[in-house]
């Protein structure tokens, strides 16, 4: 008996509806139709006058969640794809993200984003948003990496008063088992150490935390080194104690991530590690993203343009070796 | 009834004319010009503080939109209603119920404002009372007000419930005033969307907006009910707000109201709106609605020249003791502010 | 670039001795570089004709970067098992067939039907290593280097002892711990304040170009001096008046470098070094030019007793401009002795030996009491021609002991 990523999506969001009358979800496809990825598959049969097909206008779907949510609803709302969140980000960071400093009235609403590449899905079907959100003040970013959070931190992040966006990798839906959507859990705000080492801290996040352990595995091969691999979980809030002591316990830092090389998540990490934990350091921190360009579509392209197993190990090679 | 430049004809819509003058009645049409009158006041009050220099960030006032605004917020029901005003909407707000204070602590930077100095001038509201804090970009409160009916009715609350906003000829070419409107409609919401046409979008006129002869022809394309209203008129107003008003509480559905008047400020009180042409200012719309009502009020006897005279004077004083009030308070202090964006606290 | 040595992370090109086109024999030497330990050279795996050279001439690349490709034949490749560039590519090819052996191997997120199953979740048990609070030489010294170093109050001349193994040979912080490791099992003291002084002091005076220079100076007019005298002088105080005396004549020799000024010193204040326990003190006899040597020997005595006794007062021990001692006493004949951090110039005297000296009066060798005198001095202020003179002179004045 197995749960796949995408079960324990779909899992949570009915013990949601199930349980809390204040939760409702609007999202295209979602209804009878069970949406694009079948987050929702049975929902709407299951929970009549609760899930709701949306028309293609995302900027109105996040606008009419704000409202929902400041009359007390937790409405999630799915965006077919994160990448076309981009139509709706006024809303999302204008409306939604200042409305708590503004108004001292918080939006407990919840953003579903199907984030990350696929084979062949191409520069509007592959993006990864945290950065971009994570940048705005006032949002919670989440990118669960394994089954147990996708479920657990889904249910967390509706149970916050503040907007949340909460990106689901594409490709961990089905790809990624667990035998059981495991009891305990770590809370939203803490990183989690996946794989223990004392040579050198990969700090990942989403589907980079699995390409990280495959690259740990070879190093782990090749020479007997033991790479400590740190799942963020949460891009904001950041657990910066977690990873402070984990550079503390190897002196190396590697930060990698499936988003554009400009700033955004393994920037912050590294600038924060080299200003809170200078002397920590043994070699300068590195990081490792995506290439400067939109995603591309072929899949030859597109495997070299993202992290990988072996473009890890690379970096951690060259960090080793400083 | 038209003038200038702009011509226009009321095109074939299924509109049928209201018969039901329920709106024409002396409590509605007083409680509408009162508001109409301390929104004057306290604009021209705000003006000169502004040309002082007391006030930081910009200034935009509603003159010439009172009877719009004042109409729908007086036909709103406070604490039960949903009422998203604009930038020109001081006339609502004080109808639905927002106290004068709230406009001048914002505007004079005061911590006790309900803004707390996070934001200022109209981007200020009670989100809890009904009121949304508008954000710039204009066009996002449609869908917001949708969000707060339909809210109701999942908690099976919407019966008898109204949402409204108001936009601007110009916010009409936004993106979030088409998705909004289209969504709301979609699914059947009582939102009211009254769109002062005041022919100007900041110094761009309407024929650089929009190619339709008029605004109200878009209510068929968005599957709405469709009302022109001369904005310039207290009565013809307060006929067809109101009564769209109620036609979307009895469950009519959503309604969309053009009203035509001319913006007798300039865009804010930065802007002299040297732009606007004489020839309009001179036209039909280029009338005062404050002028037209007095003449009407009176002509109609609901309201003598004295007792309009005694709420100017009570008006002038209120809004004195607010402005002095609001001008004693604090400021906020940087030092002991909450620097938190999130409600949560993450340890 | 290949793997030159253990600790080599890089190396520069000094010559690249083939073109674009050069035919080329296998294991030739085609490119020479430079280490930080050697020049050494790059060569062939395989015979072939040079198709691309990817490197340059004075440019340093880390191990492991292509420099140049050189096209072979099949054959060729067959012989030597060499592997081309065309079989890397195909290795690291992302569109597996379903099932193939390598789907796993190269791209994790290949096959559809591919999938992975979580392990549970894990606590680390590793403790590593500790948190520091707030160099082959000297190399790059990483941050966490430093804080441990301060930490364990180490300088960069503590560590010189250890090889290190980072990049260009850099000791890293998992270097010093082994070490330090490995030192814990040696026995051990802690080292006294005393012993911390002199080693600070030491070190800071080695930062400078010193050398010293040598002169037999014959002691036997002194010693007689001294026979004759009451109170009697100690050895160290006749050679501190004559030094004193010989620096008077030339202040610039005991003057320091600030700059592009040499600052002369204003009183002949001159220092005694004093053995004490696990060190050395030196306290200061002012104004030694303007005093006999029967004036100063009270004065001298006092200072070195309360040397010996550790009752120096910092008063005592400061503004020296030049520092005289006496290793004769160990019984050694020779010594370089190392001046005071803040002073140019340290005069020493060996014991005295009787030899033989030639004579030319009486042309045979007679006997004679030599001590040798070393003079070290900051070869940035003084020459070996000025320190010569300076020795001159004072052996001259040595040799008129009652004048001092």
């Amino acid at each position: 008996m197995s749960v796949t990523y995408i079960d324990a999506i779909r899992e949570a969001q009915a013990k949601l509806l199930r349980e809390d009358p204040r939760v409702f979800l609007y999202g295209q496809d979602i209804a009878t139709f069970g949406g694009a990825f079948k987050a929702t598959k049975g929902l709407a049969e299951e929970f009549p006058g609760r899930v709701y097909d949306a028309p293609i206008s995302e900027d109105a779907m996040i606008g009419l969640a704000v409202g929902a949510a400041i009359e007390g609803m937790r409405p999630i709302v799915e965006m077919q794809f994160a990448d076309f969140s981009s139509v709706a980000f006024n809303q999302i960071v204008n409306q939604a993200a200042t409305h708590f400093y503004r108004t001292g009235v918080p939006v407990p609403l919840t953003v579903r984003l199907p984030s990350g590449g696929t084979p062949g899905s191409g520069p509007f079907h592959s993006q990864s948003m945290e950065s971009i959100y994570a940048h705005y003040p006032g949002l919670v970013v989440l990118t669960p990496a394994t089954v147990t959070d996708a479920y657990h931190m889904l249910l967390d992040g509706v149970a916050l008063d503040d907007p949340v966006i909460y990106c689901e990798h594409k490709f961990l839906y089905r790809w990624l088992k667990a035998k059981s959507i495991n009891g305990e859990h770590l809370p939203i705000g803490q990183a989690r150490i996946t794989r223990p080492g004392k040579h050198a801290t990969v700090v990942a996040y989403s589907a980079m935390v699995h390409e990280a352990i495959r690259a740990a595995d070879r190093l782990q091969e090749e020479g007997g080194w033991e790479i400590e691999v740190v799942d963020l979980r949460s891009v904001k809030p950041l657990d910066m104690d977690t990873v402070l002591a984990s550079v503390a316990r190897t002196g190396r830092l590697l930060a990698v991530g499936e988003a554009f090389p400009w700033g955004g998540v393994t920037a912050e990490v590294v600038a924060r590690v080299a200003a809170e934990g200078f002397h920590l350091l043994d070699a300068p921190p590195m990081r490792l993203n995506a290439r400067d360009t939109p995603v591309p579509y072929h899949p030859k392209l597109w495997a070299a343009h993202r992290p990988t197993p072996e473009s890890i190990a690379v970096a951690i090679r060259q960090l080793l070796s400083f | 009834m038209n003038s200038g430049s702009l011509a226009f004809r009321v095109p074939e819509l299924d509109v049928k004319p209201f018969a039901d003058e329920a709106f024409l009645n002396r409590d509605y049409l007083r409680a509408a010009f009162r508001s109409m009158l301390r929104a004057r006041v306290l604009e021209n009050k705000l003006s000169s503080l502004y040309k002082a220099g007391k006030i930081v960030g910009g200034v935009y006032l509603g003159r010439g939109q009172e009877a719009v605004s004042a109409c729908l917020g007086a036909a709103l029901i406070q604490g039960k209603d949903f009422f998203a005003p604009l930038i020109r909407d001081q006339a609502g707000r004080d109808a639905f119920g927002e106290p004068m204070i709230d406009c001048t602590r914002t505007y004079l930077g005061s911590v006790l404002g309900p803004m707390r100095g996070r934001d200022g001038n109209i981007h200020r509201g009670r989100p809890k009372n009904g009121m949304p804090a508008m954000i710039s970009h204009l066009g996002a409160q449609v869908s917001l007000v949708a969000g707060m009916l339909f809210a109701k009715r999942q908690k099976g609350e919407l019966a008898g419930v109204v949402g409204a906003t108001c936009i601007g000829d110009g916010a009409t070419s936004t993106g979030a005033f088409h998705e909004g409107l289209n969504l709301a409609a979609m699914e059947k919401l009582p939102l009211v969307i009254v769109i002062a046409n005041n022919q100007f979008a900041y110094s761009t006129p309407t024929d650089r907006q929009f190619a339709c002869r008029d605004l109200v022809e878009k209510a068929r394309g968005y599957g709405v009910a469709g009302h022109v209203v001369d904005g310039t008129d207290l009565l013809a107003c307060a006929s067809v707000i109101g009564n769209a008003v109620k036609r979307a509480r009895e469950g009519g559905g959503p309604q969309m109201i053009v009203a035509h008047l001319l913006r007798l400020s300039g865009h804010g009180e930065h802007d002299d709106g040297s732009y606007v042409p004489d020839t309009l200012k001179a036209g039909h719309y280029g009338r005062d609605c404050l002028e037209i009502a007095i003449q009407q009020l009176v002509a109609q006897g609901y309201a003598t020249a004295e007792e309009i005279q005694t709420w100017q004077d009570e008006t002038a004083e209120e809004v004195q003791r607010a402005v002095a009030q609001a001008q004693q308070e604090p400021t906020p202090d940087p030092f002991t502010e909450d620097w938190r964006a999130l409600s949560t606290r993450f340890s | 670039m290949p793997q030159l040595g253990e600790s080599i992370a890089e190396a520069t090109i000094l010559r690249i001795d083939v073109a674009v086109g050069t035919l080329v024999r296998a294991d030739q030497e085609i490119i020479e570089v430079e280490t930080n330990k050697a020049v050494m050279g790059v060569t062939t795996l395989c015979s072939g004709t040079v198709s691309e050279i990817r490197c340059q001439e004075g440019v340093s690349y880390s191990v492991g970067t292509l420099l140049g490709l050189l096209e072979v034949t099949e054959e060729e490749v067959a012989r030597t098992g060499v592997e081309t560039m065309e079989a890397m590519e195909a290795k690291r090819s992302i569109v597996p067939e379903p099932g193939s052996p390598r789907a796993e191997a190269n791209l994790h997120f290949g096959a559809q039907d591919d999938s992975y199953e979580e392990a549970p979740a894990v606590v680390p048990s590793v403790k590593g290593l500790p948190v520091p609070t707030g160099t082959m030489g000297a190399h790059y010294i990483s941050p966490r280097m430093r804080a441990r170093m301060d930490d364990l109050g180490l300088r960069e001349a503590d560590i010189s002892a250890i090889a290190g193994t980072g990049a260009g040979g850099r000791v890293t912080v998992e270097d010093l711990e082994r070490f330090i490791e490995y030192i814990e099992t040696w026995p051990s003291s802690q080292a006294s304040p005393m012993r911390l002084a002199v080693a600070d002091a030491m070190r800071r005076s080695w930062t400078r170009p010193l050398a010293t220079v040598g002169l037999p100076v014959r002691l036997d007019r002194v010693l007689d001096h001294r026979r004759k005298s009451d109170p009697k002088p100690g050895l160290t105080l006749y050679l501190l008046r004559a030094f004193a005396i010989a620096l008077s004549e030339d202040p610039a020799s005991a003057g320091f470098l600030m700059g592009e000024k040499v600052v002369h010193p204003r009183a002949f204040d001159i220092g005694v070094a004093v053995q004490v326990d696990d060190g050395v003190v030196v306290p200061v006899v002012r104004k030694v030019d303007q005093k006999s040597l029967p004036e100063l020997v009270a004065e001298y005595a006092d200072l070195v007793d309360r040397g010996r006794r550790r009752r120096l007062t910092e008063a005592d021990l400061k503004g020296g401009i030049a520092t005289v001692t006496n290793f004769g006493t160990f019984g050694l004949t020779l010594g370089t002795p190392i001046p005071l951090p803040n002073e140019t110039l340290i005069l020493g005297i060996g014991a005295g030996v009787k030899k033989p000296v030639w004579s030319d009066q009486v042309e045979a060798f007679v006997p004679a009491t030599e001590a040798s005198l070393a003079l070290t001095f900051d070869h940035r202020v003084v020459d070996g021609g000025g320190a010569g003179l300076l020795l001159k002179r004072i052996s001259e004045l040595l040799q008129k002991p009652e004048a001092l």
